[in-house]
């Protein structure tokens, strides 16, 4: 079972190594928001310099790739219903979990890269991080990663149409990214505001985020994240094996 | 026997708007069994059901209702020994067309339980007998569709199965890639490997197989060698087109030497031995009763014409 996982991750990943421009387009968006929506902020903090700014706001815009990297993981498995690779897998020895497994770590390892450039491009700008906040950070990405590019498989598994599929994830992510607070903290909002925030599960991730860029690792959101996501996360996971079983119909 | 099948069904439920499901039976009752070492094939238009047998055997899909044995063990009870012992190559392909072809043969090994070295020899066998080893680095997508088709194969062959599921092999490939194939099929054989193929080609069923059973409608409506089936029939059929044809019927079925009579369309398949000699006296009985002939021709009977017998249509017409 184990060897088959890392059979299917080591396959993936040689499709990375011969690909690597694409992660690299999906890590562009949260720089270019760093370097040219974080300066806008100043504004917003106490200290009204750019590093408070970058404390707040490069943890939202790293949940930003977790969520839209990992939210259109499943497109490339809509085409493999199609084209009989995964009707092959399964009437293969494959250890079927495998199959969406080793594509989730993948996603993971790929999201822990990406973390640690947009990190890179913070610290450039100034930013001061602990290894512990770094260390923890990239857990904390692929925590939330493990959640989205499994719900993304099991959603790819369902729809099974690609018209379908974009559709739905454009229909949760704006609204998502904005409950999460990724741009702004919520709590800067009204209360109705911050009570509809408790029921997105990303919220939980900014804000541990946040905890651990501001140097405060012994806070309570983090924990709290960590717990959620794996939960979530193995629900995720074990819905998206399921649906491999509706493929025969 | 590697296959013995009995009563295979399926019904699938396709939903059909809100709240309303429509029961589809795709197989309704399939009886069949497969010799070990034998070229078998179903034969039958698109949407008989032929793929969706195939996906039961080789245990994709979950009977309705039925029971099979592929190489020894049940298809539903023991599914995961008959995929140590079956290779299955879907209509799609289905090799990853991003990568090249030869790390989806190393996974596929690899998955079959070889260590990294034995899939590295095994992969290198396969290229070489699919004349595959110069284009084995190329990402899939480049290649062409003959080529595409060598690598399901050669994935599908990778854990030495005894028998070999080809879903239409040869849907999509020109004449030259076809014959090759068929001529890798034969070999596939010569080596002890049992194949059952799915086909909508009568030339294929024809040429190819050792038995075949012709399926429609989710049913086995004949079954045997392609000479049996052509032999039930006739040795030859006279196809003709004339004005009066419920006339001509009547006339030529009286005829001693004419086996059958089928209508199709605006023209007459009359079915009888040794055609070449009894074709001046069926000539001579039409003239005779005073029909006009438009058109005529002699040909050797096909597997169309066991098809048209035991449905009633021609397999042209029936996709």
């Amino acid at each position: 079972m184990f060897r088959h996982t890392m059979l299917f991750l080591g396959y993936e990943l040689g499709n990375v190594r011969r690909n690597p421009v694409w992660p690299l387009f999906g890590i562009l968006q949260p720089v270019l928001y760093l370097l040219l929506f974080a300066p806008l902020l100043t504004t917003t903090t106490k200290g009204g310099t750019l590093i408070e700014a970058l404390q707040m706001f490069t943890p939202g815009t790293m949940m930003m790739i977790a969520l839209f990297g990992s939210m259109f993981a499943g497109f490339t498995m809509i085409n493999e219903t199609r084209n009989g690779v995964l009707e092959r897998l399964a009437v293969s020895q494959a250890w079927r979990p495998a199959i969406i497994l080793g594509r989730v770590i993948k996603d993971m390892l790929v999201l822990v890269l990406q973390a640690l450039l947009v990190m890179g491009v913070a610290v450039l700008m100034g930013l001061r991080l602990s290894l512990a906040t770094v260390l923890l950070m990239l857990l904390l990405m692929a925590a939330t990663g493990l959640f989205a590019a499994s719900v993304s498989y099991g959603l790819a598994l369902a729809v099974r149409d690609e018209g379908g599929m974009s559709q739905i994830v454009q229909f949760f992510a704006l609204p998502l990214t904005l409950l999460a607070g990724m741009l702004l903290p919520v709590s800067l909002g009204p209360a109705w505001m911050q009570t509809a925030a408790k029921f997105n599960p990303l919220y939980y991730s900014v804000e541990a985020g946040r905890s651990l860029f501001a140097g405060r690792l012994s806070d309570g959101t983090i924990p709290v994240a960590f717990g959620l996501f794996i939960v979530l996360g193995t629900l995720a996971l074990v819905w998206s094996v399921r649906s491999l079983r509706k493929l025969a119909g | 026997m590697i296959i013995e099948a009995h009563g295979l069904r399926k019904t699938f439920t396709a939903k059909r708007g809100r709240g309303k499901a429509e029961k589809v039976e795709a197989v309704r009752g399939v009886d069949l069994s497969v010799a070990e070492g034998e070229i078998f094939a179903a034969l039958g238009p698109n949407g008989a059901g032929k793929t969706t047998t195939v996906r039961m055997l080789a245990t994709f899909t979950t009977p309705t209702a039925g029971t099979a044995r592929v190489a020894g063990y049940d298809v539903v009870k023991e599914a995961a020994k008959v995929r140590e012992r079956i290779g299955y190559v879907s209509q799609a392909g289905g090799v990853d067309e991003n990568a090249p072809g030869l790390e989806s043969l190393l996974l596929a090994a690899r998955l079959a339980g070889h260590s990294r070295r034995q899939a590295l020899t095994r992969a290198d066998e396969l290229l070489a007998a699919f004349s595959l080893t110069e284009i084995a680095g190329r990402p899939v997508k480049t290649l062409s569709g003959g080529q595409k088709r060598r690598f399901a194969l050669a994935i599908g062959l990778v854990n030495r199965p005894p028998l070999i599921f080809l879903d239409e092999p040869t849907t999509g490939l020109d004449p030259q890639n076809r014959a090759n194939l068929w001529d890798e099929v034969r070999a596939l054989r010569d080596q002890g490997t049992s194949v059952l193929l799915t086909t909508h080609y009568l030339d294929e069923a024809d040429a190819l197989c050792d038995r075949l059973v012709i399926i429609d409608n989710g049913m086995v409506v004949a079954e045997g060698t392609a000479e049996e089936l052509k032999k039930e029939v006739a040795g030859d059929v006279v196809t003709l087109k004339l004005d009066d044809l419920a006339s001509a019927q009547k006339l030529l079925a009286a005829q001693p030497y004419i086996k059958e009579v089928q209508e199709e369309g605006d023209t007459l398949r009359a079915y009888l031995d040794d055609g070449e000699h009894n074709l001046p006296a069926l000539l001579r009985a039409l003239e005779v009763g005073g029909l006009a002939i438009r058109s005529i021709s002699l040909e050797r009977a096909t597997l169309d014409d066991v098809f048209l017998r035991h449905t009633g249509r021609s397999l042209r017409d029936a996709a």
